[in-house]
């Protein structure tokens, strides 16, 4: 099996949580200023945080990453255009501060950015708002799943404020794609689970990034 | 929903808690926040600069007030769409937009008013002006009042029990579709920053009076 699986990763993390024997690494040189653009500065890692905060912070990381990576991607390749290549700007920018700001928060304690492959969904103006709006609904429906899970207050101020930011960012595409922004009076929740498994469904998550540079071809960055 | 209500009315034990402490006003509640609880300190190292006031503690009771603050948000906002649908000038997607997010806030404003049984307020009068006679006024005020109950919701939840933030949490997201929809008809950003603030109870309350939409309470 090529894919490695979200669960994979998240098992890292949990390992990484019992025994932290790999050694502190920054993934993002900016993650200092995100974090702080993000939670206002001195975010600390996650020392006080319990174990389940912590599997939820990292739960939401590997969503960012994942985001963040598609928005980044689609503006390196630079096919889209006009309102859309505006909003995977604005948005790429946002999700990349959030992926900032869990990293800074959980130190050590964050797993590993996956690789990732698009399949083309950058690469093509409809296949990329599609896409985004897959998603950006799934976000929604996965920070709503956490909320009540989370036992730290200071966790939870800093997820809501992020929730409904990526419905801002469902609907927006929503409305980029041409369909409705709101198309029910209550959001659905939905439990991690069911969350990993659409995602491992995509295949987005691979083992190992692909060759890009030195073939040329435009594929995931930081 | 029938478990919310369910919580709200008839969990005797937490309602008798929070009557046996009939001398707690909010600003005693405020300073608690302030000096003590192990649950702010740990907020205070961990994300110093993300406001938020926990309360003294989840209760029922609180749940009930916090429930009427939104109460009164979603019937304003109900009744906003209500009186542009009738006034009759928007044309197009501001119509549709009306229309649809309407028939969302009415739902949710059932939706808290059977959560809170006999303890809801009674709906205020409003009078909307002349915020629903142009295009421009109604997508200003529409923009305002959704990123007002986005705030108000996001203040709130730490101070919700389980339950009630599990349930306002399929509401919030909503509001911020319909920020976001609304903000990208007119051409303004949609998600205009990284996270979305919340706003104390006294700040939305501060804001809705200065709206002049409201007359009187029912």
């Amino acid at each position: 099996m090529s894919h490695l699986t979200l669960e994979q990763f998240d098992r890292d993390g949990a390992l990484r949580e019992a025994g932290s024997r790999l050694p502190r690494k920054r993934f993002f040189a900016l993650a200092a200023g995100g974090a702080a653009a993000v939670f206002g500065g001195l975010a600390a890692p996650a020392r006080g945080a319990t174990k389940g905060d912590v599997a939820i912070l990292n739960y939401a990381l590997v969503l960012e990453y994942l985001q963040a990576a598609f928005y980044t991607e689609t503006e390196r390749v630079a096919a889209v255009r006009g309102q859309a290549a505006r909003a995977a700007r604005v948005v790429g920018a946002v999700e990349r501060a959030h992926v900032a700001a869990f990293s800074n928060l959980l130190g050590r304690k964050a797993v590993k950015r996956p690789a990732f492959d698009f399949k083309g969904t950058t690469e093509d103006q409809q296949a990329f708002l599609k896409t985004a709006v897959a998603f950006e609904d799934l976000a929604v429906a996965a920070y709503k799943g956490q909320a009540h899970l989370i036992e730290s207050d200071a966790v939870l101020a800093a997820a809501v404020s992020i929730h409904s930011v990526e419905a801002r960012h469902a609907a927006w595409m929503r409305h980029l794609f041409g369909i409705r922004p709101a198309t029910s009076a209550f959001d659905e929740a939905k439990p991690k689970a069911e969350i990993l498994r659409i995602v491992q469904s995509t295949g987005f998550v691979v083992a190992k990034r692909p060759r890009t540079r030195a073939q040329g071809g435009p594929r995931f960055t930081g | 929903m029938r478990e919310l209500s369910v919580r709200l009315l008839d969990n005797e034990a937490a309602l008798r808690a929070a009557r046996a402490e009939p001398s707690l006003t909010r600003t005693r509640l405020l300073q608690r926040a302030v000096v003590g609880g192990g649950a702010v300190v740990t907020g205070g190292v961990l994300l110093a600069g993300l406001p938020h006031v926990a309360l003294a503690g989840r209760s029922a009771e609180q749940d009930v007030r916090i429930l009427n603050l939104v109460l009164l948000l979603e019937e304003l906002e109900a009744a906003f769409y209500e009186a542009a649908e009738t006034r009759g000038k928007l044309r197009g997607e501001l119509a549709e937009f009306a229309r649809v997010v309407g028939e969302h806030e009415r739902a949710h404003v059932a939706f808290v008013r059977k959560a809170l049984g006999a303890r809801a307020e009674p709906r205020p009068r409003f009078d909307f002006g002349d915020t629903t006679s142009t295009a421009d006024r109604f997508a200003g005020t529409a923009a305002m009042l959704e990123d007002t109950g986005i705030a108000a919701y996001n203040g709130q939840a730490v101070n919700l029990t389980k339950p009630v933030l599990k349930a306002a949490a399929t509401i919030v997201s909503v509001e911020a579709r319909h920020a976001a929809w609304i903000r990208d008809i007119v051409g303004q950003p949609a998600a205009p920053d990284a996270t979305d603030k919340p706003a104390t109870e006294r700040q939305v309350r501060a804001a809705v009076a200065r709206t002049g939409f409201v007359k009187a309470a029912g």
